[in-house]
């Protein structure tokens, strides 16, 4: 497949006051699964919606090897945004199956029998309305629309979102086959980070409007720890060091610690020194300061 | 390659250290042919670019070996070389945090001399 690079550079997106990005740069290189994770409401669907030329940026530009993305028939053949379908919008009033098939016509690249495969795999009934449908449902209707337009670039929001632990399992199974025989790059949105964490080559970061993090997910994990201990030793053991989500207890304390290159903990310090999941790296760089 | 994927370390470390074991305990026969990455991704859900990097060090450790378009297998000699690997990790791995928390509970030389010398007798 084509090597694309999809770059937004200085992105900032308003919503009346509501400032939601501010000057906001990130490069996606294809051949990747890259994990967006960020808290509710802190912009995700909007920087993909942005990022694929379905919302406007207020400012700042999104190109695909160097050529903007927005209202480029050309560029935007290679990527699909495969929405969350809320309940209750015009959209939920179609049946599945009217709405794979305006999918069909919309992605060039559609592969009919991937999605009638899919339909039958996770036992779909199309013929009913997806205002019947259960938010698991409605995930995997999305889900199959990602699968099956074949677009060298797709993004996927909140995909596992109301699935059942058997249907997630079986989504990133097919997502690693479909990326083993496709070498396709796949952008997921998810709140259910410790389950996808393995599947995820890099981690993007959302927070306070812009990218505070991307790299590689082993690599994050495995320079960041948990120290614990007294709290003189603690002190002493991470001093100098970028130091997170401070929990203290008693004369107790814990924290988590990001290592940069050459910094080490000092372990002669009476501490525990753990490893941590990214679940735990997230909630210690995103923690709202107020109140702690 | 039944185990299961702890957090306790690196995916891929353990990945590694799955096959070695397998490889120990004759589930993994040497000239074998062994899960190749994808295989591995998809039975444990994770990125194949983890498990190659499993892979890759037991490559390099000269446990498995690549046959060109067929996939990789379990050198000649492979167990052998994970106990010698073994060992040389022993005293870090066990012996060390053994003694650590010997001290910690004022445990004396030689009462952990003699605790292990106990063990080695049954």
């Amino acid at each position: 497949m084509e090597k694309l690079v999809l770059e937004c550079r200085n992105i900032c997106k308003s919503y009346k006051d509501n400032e939601v990005l501010k000057n906001l740069n990130l490069v996606l290189e294809s051949g990747k699964i890259y994990g967006l994770i960020g808290r509710n409401g802190v912009g995700k669907t909007t920087l993909l919606s942005v990022m694929t030329a379905q919302n406007p940026a207020t400012s700042g530009e999104v190109t695909i090897n160097g050529e903007p993305v927005w209202e480029n028939e050309k560029e935007l053949k290679n990527i699909c945004f495969s929405r969350e379908i809320v309940g209750g919008t015009p959209i939920a009033q179609m049946k599945a199956g009217e709405y794979l098939k305006a999918a069909s016509y919309y992605y060039p690249y559609w592969d009919k029998e991937l999605a009638e495969r899919l339909v039958k795999e996770f036992d779909l009934n199309t013929k009913k309305s997806m205002m019947k449908y259960s938010k698991g449902m409605l995930s995997v209707v999305t889900i199959i629309v990602a699968l099956a337009s074949k677009a060298p670039f797709t993004i996927l929001d909140e995909p596992v979102a109301g699935l059942d632990m058997f249907a997630r399992q079986k989504f990133y199974r097919l997502l690693l086959d479909e990326y083993d025989k496709t070498g396709r790059t796949f952008v997921i949105s998810t709140h259910i980070i410790e389950e996808a964490s393995d599947v995820l080559e890099e981690v993007i970061v959302l927070h306070d409007k812009k990218i505070i993090l991307k790299e590689n997910t082993q690599d994050l994990v495995e320079r960041c720890f948990h120290v614990s201990g007294l709290e003189t030793e603690v002190e002493h053991a991470v001093k100098g060091l970028h130091v997170y989500g401070r929990e203290k207890t008693g004369r107790g304390i814990g924290v988590t610690v990001m290592l940069s290159d050459g910094e080490k903990i000092d372990d002669s310090c009476d501490v525990s020194i753990q490893p941590v999941n990214l679940s735990k790296i997230f909630l210690a760089l995103c923690e709202k300061e107020e109140g702690l | 390659m039944n185990e299961l994927l702890n957090q306790e370390k690196s995916i891929y470390l353990q990945i590694c250290e799955m096959i070695e074991t397998d490889i120990l305990r004759g589930i993994l026969l040497e000239e074998e042919r062994v899960p190749s990455t994808n295989e591995l991704a998809k039975q444990y859900t994770i990125n194949p670019a983890t498990a190659a990097k499993g892979i890759n060090i037991l490559v390099d450790m000269g446990i498995l070996y690549k046959k060109r378009g067929i996939g990789m297998f379990v050198a000649s000699g492979a167990k052998d070389a994970i106990k010698t690997a073994r060992k040389k990790t022993f005293k870090e791995k066990y012996a060390v945090p053994l003694v650590r928390e010997a001290r910690g509970l004022g445990i004396s030389r030689q009462e952990i001399v003699s605790m292990i010398e106990s063990i080695m007798e049954v």
